[in-house]
């Protein structure tokens, strides 16, 4: 509060200090009513105080006025005294008491001037201190105001992150919550401050609480797994990582916690894990099955081929003495014999023969599958040729039209495929028989390029379409053996060989009108 | 009964015997050959025990084998021959009823000098029989310490 004498001290300083004329015109009037004053003073009799009228015009004009002001009131005072108050009056005139009073005008006037210059000197030290201090006032209300930004800038940067924040005193009293954690808990900032956190979220730890201390202290870090509850009760497994705070002494005072759900993530894991573990057994499972299959299925092999092998040796024996022994009665014995007898041994050593054939093309086909077959580049027209020699024999006295193309290359086992061309190539001469002239055909088709075909074709007896899956099978024959002759191995045996190859074979005739045989085989590396 | 003779036959089946002795009839080998019926047979044979314990000393130009024997096979008999130092260097063919691969890659490990299937059709088993006897017991200069062409 300012004091009333304050107020009236601005404003009669704002006023005079407007101008010279004003301050200078103060001095003026200050002396008038001096004047004025000293009439009165006089005429009720008090004479001696008009000097003293005099001395307060001259300190009101140094007060308000300044110094130059106060020496022009001091020289008009002491003119006015002496011209009016002093006899003679209404002169100027300098007697010896005139010259005491206006030296005790100077001295008061000097003193009066010197005070007042000490308290404007005191009043601008007083002034300029207190700018400066309103100054850093400002200054400092900037910096807080600045300061205050960033922190409010940190905290909503805090406030940003998904990851759950929080502070909590050594006694476990939370002193700061941001917005994440409002989000994943449910607990508003004001409801978790200042509360326990361990209680709030029903912290579930996953290594014992002295543990997790301990490592804290030790390295002012803790890193785990924790599970928590939220506000409305649904269970959180949050990924936790702890720092601890401490003082400028080194004490702990604060545990910051960060935490991040990983609730989903575990339960895709653990699905993930269930599914692995499903899988696992169903494949152990797949595999025991598999292996006994594959025992089983060995087993059946062994016997298969514990059988071939007694065929091999027990089963050609009787068939080779039937046709031996009958041989040696047909040679010894002839002569002695009636003529439908020597018809009924020829047959017995017909059929002993054609027993021997069927045992061995059935060995034969059978080694097929249980035999090493080696890979290497096989030039089918080669093949070609030299199995047509081979047959020559066959064809002597035949009027046949070879007519062999050009032939692929193809990956296989060469003695395996030999044995695929031997098969159609004597088939083709066996059902041309009747046909004069005979015409073969060899050659091949480029319609895709993962594989290699070949074909022979022929103008033989052919056969009818309806039994086309019957030619492969084994024993199945579609011609009586009297016409042609033959154990229905020969294309079981070209089949098998095929798809051991990984190829394909198939048929296209007619009755009368030939048969074409093809064999597909993959171009490069097929699997044998 | 067991005097020295070139050929010496190890077969089971008296019906093969008959047909190989007719086969090696056609050149009047078949008084060459002993006939034993099985492997033990053939061992005790070869190194003088049991019932050829007396027979006179040499070996046999040619030892015809059959793989498939009672008591003692065709393979054990021809390992128990190859290990013997005085019977290592016996000609043996293994003439068999079986063209099965393994029997033959066996055989031929053990030191076999031919391997020969019996065939089927007679005139072609007579003629391999007959080719047989020829060459072993007659073309063939056995090893020393065989029976000697008499």
């Amino acid at each position: 509060m300012k004091t009333p004498g304050q107020v009236w001290e601005r404003a009669v300083t704002a006023r005079v200090s407007k101008g010279a004329i004003a301050r200078y015109g103060f001095a003026v009037a200050s002396v008038a009513v001096a004047v004025a004053a000293g009439y009165l003073l006089n005429y009720l009799g008090l004479d001696e105080t008009v000097f003293a009228v005099f001395m307060f015009a001259i300190a009101a004009t140094s007060w308000f006025s300044g110094s130059l002001p106060a020496i022009v009131a001091f020289v008009l005072s002491a003119l006015s005294f002496n011209f009016f108050f002093t006899p003679p009056p209404y002169r100027v005139d300098f007697t010896r008491t005139d010259f005491a009073y206006s030296s005790a005008f100077l001295v008061f006037a000097g003193l009066a001037i010197a005070s007042d210059t000490m308290r404007r000197r005191a009043e601008a030290a007083v002034r300029q201190s207190r700018d400066e201090l309103e100054l850093r006032v400002i200054e400092r209300t900037a910096e807080l105001k600045a300061s205050e930004e960033i922190l409010r800038e940190r905290a909503n940067l805090l406030d940003l992150t998904h990851d759950t924040i929080f502070v909590r005193r050594m006694d476990n009293v939370i002193t700061y919550w941001n917005r994440g954690a409002n989000e994943l808990y449910g607990w508003s900032s004001h409801e978790a401050l200042g509360r326990p956190s361990h209680a709030l979220l029903h912290t579930e730890f996953s290594e014992a609480l002295e543990q997790i201390n301990a490592k804290l202290f030790q390295t002012n870090r803790w890193e785990g797994e924790l599970v928590h509850a939220t506000r409305d009760g649904r269970r959180l497994v949050v990924s936790s990582r702890w720092s601890l705070q401490r003082n400028e002494r080194g004490e702990p005072f604060a545990i910051l916690e960060t935490n991040t759900d990983i609730t989903e993530r575990k339960r895709a894991e653990e699905a993930l894990r269930e599914s692995r573990d499903e899988l696992e057994v169903k494949v152990k499972e797949r595999t025991a099955q598999l292996s006994k299959a594959n025992e089983e299925l060995q087993s059946v092999n062994k016997e298969l081929e514990a059988f071939a092998y007694s065929v091999s040796h027990d089963l050609r024996a009787p068939v080779r003495h039937i046709a031996g022994f009958g041989e040696l009665l047909q040679k010894h014995a002839r002569d002695a014999l009636d003529e439908s007898s020597r018809r009924h041994l020829g047959l017995i050593l017909d059929s002993a023969n054609r027993m021997g054939t069927l045992v061995d093309d059935l060995l034969a086909f059978s080694r097929i599958g249980r035999a090493e077959t080696q890979r290497t580049t096989v030039n089918v027209e080669r093949l070609v040729r030299s199995v047509v020699a081979d047959n020559a024999p066959d064809a002597q006295n035949r009027n046949i039209e070879w007519q062999i193309g050009e032939l692929p290359i193809c990956q296989g086992d060469p003695s395996m495929l030999r044995l695929v061309v031997s098969n159609l190539v004597s088939n083709a001469l066996k059902f041309t028989r009747t046909r004069e002239p005979a015409r073969i055909e060899i050659g091949s088709l480029k319609h895709r390029p993962e594989e290699v075909v070949f074909f022979v074709k022929d103008n033989g007896v052919g056969f009818d379409m309806k039994y086309k899956d019957k030619l492969f099978g084994v024993f199945q024959r579609l011609h009586s053996q009297e016409a042609f002759e033959g154990t229905g191995i020969g294309l079981a045996t070209v089949q098998r060989i095929v798809h051991g190859h990984a190829g394909r074979v198939w048929a296209e005739g007619a009755i009368d009108q030939g048969a074409i045989f093809y064999v597909a085989l993959p171009a490069t590396k097929g699997r044998l | 009964m067991n005097g020295l003779k070139r050929i010496l036959l190890v077969e089971d089946d008296p019906k093969d015997v008959e047909l190989t002795l007719t086969g090696l009839g056609e050149y009047n080998l078949a008084n060459e050959v002993v006939v034993v019926r099985d492997g033990e047979e053939a061992l005790d044979f070869l190194f003088r025990r049991g019932q050829y314990q007396k027979r006179p000393n040499g070996n046999p130009a040619v030892m015809l084998l059959d793989l498939k024997l009672p008591k003692v096979n065709g393979f054990e008999v021809l390992e128990a021959i190859r290990a013997d130092e005085k019977l290592k260097m016996v000609p043996v063919v293994v003439l068999t009823s079986s063209n099965e691969e393994r029997d033959l890659v066996r055989s031929y490990k053990l030191g076999v000098n031919a391997y020969v299937t019996k065939p089927v059709d007679f005139h072609e088993f007579v003629n391999a029989v007959k080719e047989l006897g020829v060459f072993w017991a007659v073309i063939n200069e056995p090893p020393p310490g065989s029976v000697k062409r008499t």
